[in-house]
């Protein structure tokens, strides 16, 4: 693998942590049904996993370069804010299977879609690092794609879409995060002053989409206690891993 | 002066500190459902932040020791909601608070105090590697306790507690810190070992106060990309500041 060019190591591993999404769709395909504290552990899951990859983005931050990178972070937390203003799914509930209007749809995919580009920056920006750490950052985000497809292809398989269509949707949402990974890393390994900046964008867009889309669904699907278990535990899994670079 | 009593002092000062994060809350007058969804994203966000720092602390003096204390950190909130819990509604009462409100408040209280015993470990032991870093050791540690005083304070001005009051129990969470400094100045040797594993142990503890319990309040009492803005900013600003004091 250290004989592989940088941009196309970064090129697989992304590529691999997007198609990680369509085993997201295999629970349902095989069992028929969605319990609701299922795709809450899922949401949990997946909110776990991305705060440990924020808390491990910021372990890396250089004290010197701090308020770059809290710069960064504004801007990403900004960013995320301002595209769901713009397209008109702020405070959007991304776990209604009941609901089959025709823009509840497009605004399901289109979010799946822009929190997939966030999840290229930190990937991009961690591999950057060093190789482990971004190996075990995209790792993470592979596990965290699959519960969040698990919940998209709920709404998917309610709206009766076949169970490959929405494995490829699936992965399709995921596709940006290889574009935005290999982009980044490029552009912030050419540029090394953009890198404190874009691990803040990162670090902040993410720790915002956890909030204000994966937790506040998961504490009506579950109870609290099981939440907080799933996300503690799946923080601490990759922090350990982060950890271990 | 002798080492011991000014290590005391030090830590004692520190302590005080904590009860100056209740001072802002001077100026919030009506305290609605908004405030106090508010107040719990932004407690949430500085307990997540206070977290981080230890973890990373933790981690500089054994990774695995640190995981293991976050799991012992569960455990205890675990078996002491399960405690709490025994009580009837009417049987809990704190000030004029009753049972759901009085719970929290409670155990928002077991939390941030218990979590002071492990950084009063972690300040005894800094000391520990010589007095010349002391005084600024303690100016960070002082500093670093006034948000935890503004988290406390958030979560227990809007159930009816007045300022001074939340002041003072704010003081009150942050005693195990001089309790504790001496100790562990004096058996340095002794309580290195155990420092990760109370490091974990409170940042365990604080992070799951802030899953299980703030952070679905605040999305209950108000919107949640309000909720998501106020704590990233939160977080995000206890890291900054807590790396400019390190």
């Amino acid at each position: 693998m250290t004989d592989l060019d940088p941009a196309l190591t970064v090129l697989l591993v992304s590529s691999a942590a997007a198609f990680t999404a369509a085993l997201g769709v295999l629970p349902q395909g095989l069992t028929g049904r969605m319990p609701r504290p299922l795709l809450g552990w899922g949401n949990a899951l997946a909110a776990g996993l991305m705060l440990g990859v924020a808390y491990s983005l910021m372990a890396v931050a250089e004290t010197g370069q701090i308020w770059q990178v809290a710069a960064g972070a504004a801007l990403g937390l900004g960013f995320v804010r301002l595209a769901h203003i713009g397209a008109g799914t702020e405070g959007l509930d991304l776990n209604r299977l009941d609901e089959v209007g025709p823009a509840y749809g497009y605004q399901v995919v289109l979010v799946h879609t822009l929190h997939g580009a966030y999840e290229g920056v930190a990937i991009g920006i961690a591999m950057l690092v060093s190789l482990p750490f971004g190996i075990s950052m995209a790792a993470a985000l592979a596990i965290h794609n699959i519960p969040e497809a698990m919940v998209l292809n709920a709404i998917l398989a309610s709206r009766g879409v076949r169970p490959r269509h929405a494995a490829g949707l699936v992965v399709a949402t995921n596709v940006n995060q290889v574009l935005v990974a290999v982009v980044i890393f490029t552009v912030a390994g050419a540029l090394p002053a953009l890198f404190p900046w874009a691990l803040g964008f990162a670090a902040g867009a993410l720790v915002y989409l956890l909030l204000a889309e994966l937790l506040p669904e998961s504490y009506e699907q579950s109870g609290h206690t099981s939440i907080a278990l799933v996300a503690l535990l799946a923080m601490g899994m990759v922090v350990a891993l982060g950890g271990a670079r | 002066m002798s080492a011991v009593t000014l290590v005391f002092l030090y830590a004692l000062a520190t302590a005080l500190a904590t009860g100056l994060g209740a001072l802002p809350f001077l100026f919030v007058r009506n305290v609605s459902e908004r405030v106090v969804g508010i107040s719990n994203a932004v407690a949430a966000g500085l307990m997540m932040g206070a977290s981080f720092g230890l973890v990373a602390e933790g981690g500089r003096h054994g990774g695995l020791e640190t995981l293991g204390g976050v799991f012992l950190g569960v455990v205890f909130i675990l078996a002491t909601q399960r405690f709490l819990g025994q009580y009837d509604e009417e049987e809990l009462v704190f000030g004029a608070a009753r049972g759901e409100s009085a719970r929290r408040m409670m155990l928002m209280l077991i939390v941030m105090t218990v979590h002071s015993f492990s950084e009063g470990v972690a300040v005894g032991v800094s000391f520990g590697g010589g007095m010349t870093l002391a005084t600024l050791i303690t100016v960070a540690i002082a500093v670093h306790n006034i948000p935890e005083g503004v988290a406390i304070t958030a979560v227990m001005r809007p159930r009816g507690v007045s300022v001074a009051r939340c002041a003072g129990w704010s003081v009150f969470s942050s005693l195990p810190q001089p309790l504790m400094a001496v100790p562990a100045f004096l058996f340095v040797e002794a309580f290195r070992p155990g420092l990760p594993w109370g490091l974990g142990f409170a940042a365990g503890a604080m992070l799951f106060m802030v899953l299980e319990e703030l952070l679905p309040e605040a999305f209950h009492e108000t919107r949640r990309a309000e909720v998501a803005t106020l704590a990233t900013v939160t977080l995000i600003a206890m890291l900054v500041f807590q790396r400019l004091l390190g």
